[in-house]
């Protein structure tokens, strides 16, 4: 993607919350969550070949990390909560990862699946711990020292809650890039295309492949840690194995070969969701055929598809 | 009248996939009150409409559809014909979602609808903060069996989950005496958890001695019960009791029939009448104690109103309704009730906040009978359960004699904690 590309892109959604309605606004939250998650997900599927069915667990760690440290621990700093959640989502991630990074193809995609569904369980059945099915309250977290429990919640969401959210996404974007173009990036591409050679090379494929899954699990965590405010409550079902679906469902629909091809995928998910929800009752089954649609035709995303038509600008993103 | 690009691709996209997004009903050419705007006025609805709920929010969907033609041929409310729009109830973050649109992008005066409690539990402090009101069909806003929200603005919440538990409770004593063992298989999430817990704690205060030697949690939508019913048939106890509410409700009837289960045992299905008329004379036997919520569609003390919306509701969907149309369809009539009431002392539409001020105490007459709004903005009706019996013209169970239990008199009161409430409500027998 060209930098002028990305330049308009940006200065759109600094300007949105002035030009757009609130409820386009709103959206944006989620889009931003998920941008950081599928951010990190690519860096797992995309650039070291790895496809996780059970990424929603990390979501989940973020996501409940917040709701506790908000209901239960008093602790109401949205920058405390990201780093507990980055902090907890490599905690659990770092045995996690031990255990699956030694399988590939499906056997990864079924151990990861189970981790999650594990997760899931723990989530809906101590019910004490975790209050359940009925999930756990998330409080209006503070930004930057302030507390904005003055202003009407929506207010809120797409003002300082909505810069807060993309400055993360910027800073994970950035951090992200910077990994994927570094000698590390290079070798997780070196391990995906090729770990035979990789191996003869001297790389470490195992310890690539755990640190890739660490880091992807940071960027689920913090992104389940910016879900949870806007809704209020978080709930097993951001752990479950769909929700991790709908992540990979997203990579795939902008595209896993591109850097910014997930991001997309993110966008276009959520504001093609609205659209389609609101006009069609059995909206599951029209997203069904589009995944269908997009993996026969358009198997490297929409990215792919723009890349076909500016082969050159976009080898350059 | 004009439809937008919107309400076309509605009816496309309905017409294409066979669903049910919700156009215009035929309206009654009336005249707006002074005062009153002309243009429609816009109910937000959200409905279940996938996995195992999709029936009971297809059902609160009829309701109020049904609701919505009837005012509308009768001229609207205050002359403003009433519009639908229906959204999907899913997981919490993406109701929450569904809710805002509702109040941000298509304007709605009031939204209907809630199911799950996991659900409006997100939904309720989110309609505080929008400053929208909220009915809730059948969610609330309980942390297990305590409330979250006791003094709410803008959000109306369902009866007490636990409600019929006690109901059932109560019903168990008065016609199975004698009753020394109690088993439970109930749905492995906070209703099931809760209705058990209850029901056991009333259930004692009738009974001292009783002992309750199994209990079972089955995950919701498990379609086979062979283990389960075999751990029932080694407990030996003298009656089962469940708040299966769904497809279950007739999954574990039919196996359980195929084994003879209730030759040897009594049984309570608390909210079974969920899903009545699946359950067919061949495998449900006669005297079983079974809840239907709300809303009993037999009720031959039932008025006018109900007779005509189960005639018309068989007609148009060749099925009896189930009580969830009733919750959903109070819901619409006390909001109809509310504007006019506060058009009444306004002179003019009534703001958002003043729909919501009428709205509290406010009595209606809904399918099963009257109903009303407690201060505290939990709903307050009749519940129904009985014994059931074959001798119906249907091809499924009904209940005689039929029990009615108001919520005036079983359900704690506002501000109330549940155990204290049983204690001082149910003295100790025996």
């Amino acid at each position: 993607m060209s930098r002028l590309v990305l330049g308009v892109v940006t200065g759109v959604i600094l300007v949105l919350p002035l030009l757009a309605p609130a409820y386009h606004v709103l959206l944006m939250l989620p889009f931003m969550a998920y941008a950081v998650i599928v951010l990190g997900l690519n860096l797992l599927f995309g650039y070291t070949g790895l496809v996780s069915f059970g990424h929603a667990l990390f979501i989940g760690i973020g996501a409940y990390t917040g709701a506790v440290l908000t209901t239960h621990l008093g602790v109401r700093s949205l920058e405390l909560m990201l780093l507990a959640s980055a902090a907890l989502g490599a905690l659990i991630a770092a045995p996690v990862a031990a255990l699956c990074v030694r399988y590939v193809k499906i056997y990864f995609g079924m151990l990861t699946l189970a981790f999650g569904m594990v997760f899931y369980t723990f989530l809906l059945k101590f019910y004490r711990l975790t209050g359940g099915d009925e999930g756990m309250q998330v409080l209006r977290p503070t930004l930057l020292g302030q507390d904005l429990g003055g202003i009407p919640k929506t207010d809120y969401l797409v003002g300082p809650y909505y810069y807060y959210s993309l400055a993360v996404l910027v800073l994970a974007g950035l951090v992200m890039w910077r990994i994927v173009h570094s000698p590390f990036g290079l070798c997780l591409r070196t391990i995906r295309d090729n770990p035979t050679k990789a191996e003869a090379l001297g790389i470490s494929i195992v310890r690539y492949r755990w640190s890739a899954f660490v880091i992807s699990a940071v960027y689920a965590a913090v992104g389940g840690a910016l879900l949870g405010p806007p809704t209020g409550n978080v709930d097993p079902t951001l752990a479950y194995w769909t929700h991790s679906g709908n992540i990979v469902f997203m990579t795939l629909l902008g595209g896993f070969a591109n850097f910014f091809g997930p991001v997309l995928g993110a966008f276009v998910f959520i504001f093609l969701q609205d659209t389609v929800m609101a006009v069609v009752p059995y909206w599951r089954l029209i997203f069904g055929a589009i995944l269908a649609l997009v993996v026969i035709f358009a198997p490297t995303g929409l990215m792919g598809l723009v890349a076909r038509r500016r082969p050159a600008e976009v080898a350059r993103a | 009248m004009k439809s937008s690009r919107r309400e076309f691709l509605k009816a496309v996209g309905a017409a294409a996939v066979g669903g049910g997004a919700v156009g215009f009903p035929a309206v009654a050419r009336a005249q707006a009150r002074k005062g009153v705007p002309s243009e429609p006025v816009k109910v937000g609805v959200l409905a279940i409409r996938a996995g195992i709920a999709a029936a009971v929010g297809t059902a609160g969907l009829r309701g109020t559809e049904w609701w919505a033609e009837r005012v509308n041929k009768a001229g609207g409310i205050l002359g403003r014909p009433v519009q639908l729009i229906v959204e999907e109830e899913s997981n919490p973050k993406d109701t929450v979602e569904r809710y805002r649109r509702l109040i941000l992008q298509e304007k709605v005066e009031v939204v209907l609808g809630g199911i799950s409690t996991g659900v409006t539990l997100a939904l309720g402090p989110v309609a505080e903060d929008m400053g929208a009101p909220w009915l809730s069909w059948d969610g609330t806003t309980q942390k297990g069996v305590e409330e979250t929200m006791p003094n709410p603005k803008w959000a109306f919440k369902s009866v007490d989950n636990e409600f019929e538990a006690i109901v059932a409770a109560v019903l168990t004593a008065k016609y199975f005496k004698g009753i020394k063992t109690v088993a439970g298989i109930n749905n492995d999430y906070s209703y099931g958890h809760d209705c058990w817990e209850t029901y056991q704690h009333v259930l004692r205060r009738y009974t001292p001695d009783v002992k309750f030697v199994l209990e079972l949690f089955p995950k919701l939508g498990v379609t086979d019960f062979t283990s389960h019913i075999a751990s029932i048939q080694q407990a030996k106890p003298d009656l089962l009791m469940s708040s299966f509410w769904s497809g279950d409700t007739t999954i574990i009837m039919k196996q359980a029939a195929a084994v003879g289960l209730f030759k040897t045992m009594k049984a309570v299905f608390t909210t079974g009448g969920g899903v009545h008329d699946s359950l067919k004379k061949e495998f449900t036997p006669e005297g079983l104690l079974l809840g239907y919520n709300s809303m009993y569609f037999d009720d031959p003390k039932g008025s006018a109103l109900l007779k005509q919306f189960v005639r018309e509701y068989k007609a148009k969907h060749n099925e009896y309704p189930p009580y969830e149309c009733d919750h959903a369809y109070f819901c619409a009539e006390s909001f109809k009730a509310a504007a006019e009431k506060a058009y009444a002392s306004a002179g003019q539409w009534p703001t958002k906040a003043q729909v919501v001020k009428a709205l509290e105490g406010i009595e209606v007459e809904s399918l099963s009978g009257r109903r009303s709004w407690r201060g505290d903005h939990i709903q307050m009706c009749n519940f129904f359960q009985g014994v059931t019996t074959h001798k119906n013209p249907y091809d499924f169970v009904t209940i005689n004699p039929v029990e009615v239990m108001s919520t005036k008199v079983a359900m704690k009161p506002a501000g109330g904690k549940l155990l204290d409430w049983i204690n001082a409500t149910f003295p100790l027998k025996g």
